[in-house]
């Protein structure tokens, strides 16, 4: 399927952000994450709900779920004023709501840890994180310290940057 | 003697007074008039629902329904339900609902995370007008 229209506004955006920062990497990478849900809604996820990439790393989020609609939302003042999650140099993005097989891209080239969240279901959990970089790079910044407005489902579900960093990818553990 | 005939005809008549509570053929296939609108039309959502169907609803009767579920060729299936856990849990009931069809052959219970229009963990209550029913809404 080709990328939505919001989808290349999304990809604007990201290159967008891409000329507010230095850039070290010029390689055109693509990393998918995708949105999946079990048949009858029970459990809804990203998957990986977290994912380690290097800078300028392309994010693109592609909705698996046959029977709902999905959201990848950074947590940012500028979007319905959550608490920024994100690094303060980097463009915040919201997919708005993709059906199942459409698709949302962003470029993210600021290091640093983003967390970011399904509109409609930040409350089932549905949450990931990002990890742009490594921590000694240049500019890096670290999780969001400040838990205020996080749903506790929500906090709960992310993983660590370490678990991140030192896997690469984590996905979400099955319900107990 | 009078014949018990009449009084047992009145006494049938009061029983199944409910069941003519509405125009049962009028939603028997979409669209259902208005106030009911398609769920798709007015939230972010896919127009057929893997065991769900076709979606219906009257606005002011959200959260909690009655959703008409409808098939592939629009023949109602089912009437849907959905009642946030929390409510549920602090005391809120959901009484004298509405149903599409009188006719019921089974009922699925289950949880749902959360879907546009009904964001919070939910219960499904999923009546079922046929046999079918089930296997038509699956996919």
């Amino acid at each position: 399927m080709m990328p939505s229209r919001r989808a290349f506004l999304g990809f604007g955006g990201g290159a967008l952000a891409a000329l507010l920062v230095p850039c070290r990497s010029v390689a055109a990478q693509v990393t998918v994450i995708e949105m999946r849900g079990t048949t009858r809604g029970e459990r809804i996820w990203f998957s990986p709900q977290g994912l380690a990439v290097a800078a300028g790393t392309t994010i693109r989020f592609i909705n698996r779920d046959p029977g709902n609609s999905h959201t990848a939302t950074a947590y940012h003042p500028s979007l319905y004023g959550r608490m920024r999650r994100i690094p303060a140099a980097a463009m915040p993005w919201d997919s708005d709501f993709l059906l199942p097989g459409d698709m949302f891209e962003i470029k993210l080239s600021v290091p640093g840890v983003y967390d970011y969240y399904c509109i409609p279901h930040e409350m089932g959990g549905m949450v990931g994180r990002i990890v742009v970089g490594q921590p000694d790079d240049p500019g890096w910044e670290g999780p969001a310290a400040d838990t205020g407005d996080v749903m506790p489902e929500a906090l709960a579900a992310l993983p660590s940057v370490e678990d991140v960093l030192a896997s690469g990818r984590v996905e979400r553990k099955p319900a107990a | 003697m009078k014949s018990p005939l009449p009084l047992l005809t009145m006494a049938l008549a009061l029983a199944v007074t409910p069941a003519l509570a509405h125009d049962e053929k009028a939603l028997m296939n979409a669209p259902p008039d208005a106030p009911y609108v398609q769920v798709s039309d007015v939230l972010p959502l896919p127009e057929f629902l893997p065991g769900l169907g076709t979606l219906f609803v009257n606005p002011d009767t959200l959260p909690a329904g009655p959703f008409l579920a409808y098939d592939h060729d629009g023949k109602l299936s089912a009437t849907v339900y959905m009642t946030p856990l929390k409510a549920l849990a602090g005391g809120t009931s959901y009484d004298g609902l509405g149903i599409g069809s009188h006719t019921v052959s089974s009922v699925d219970i289950y949880y749902n995370a959360g879907h546009p229009g009904v964001e919070e963990p939910h219960a499904h209550v999923v009546l079922f007008h046929d046999e079918g029913a089930k296997s038509r809404l699956a996919k």
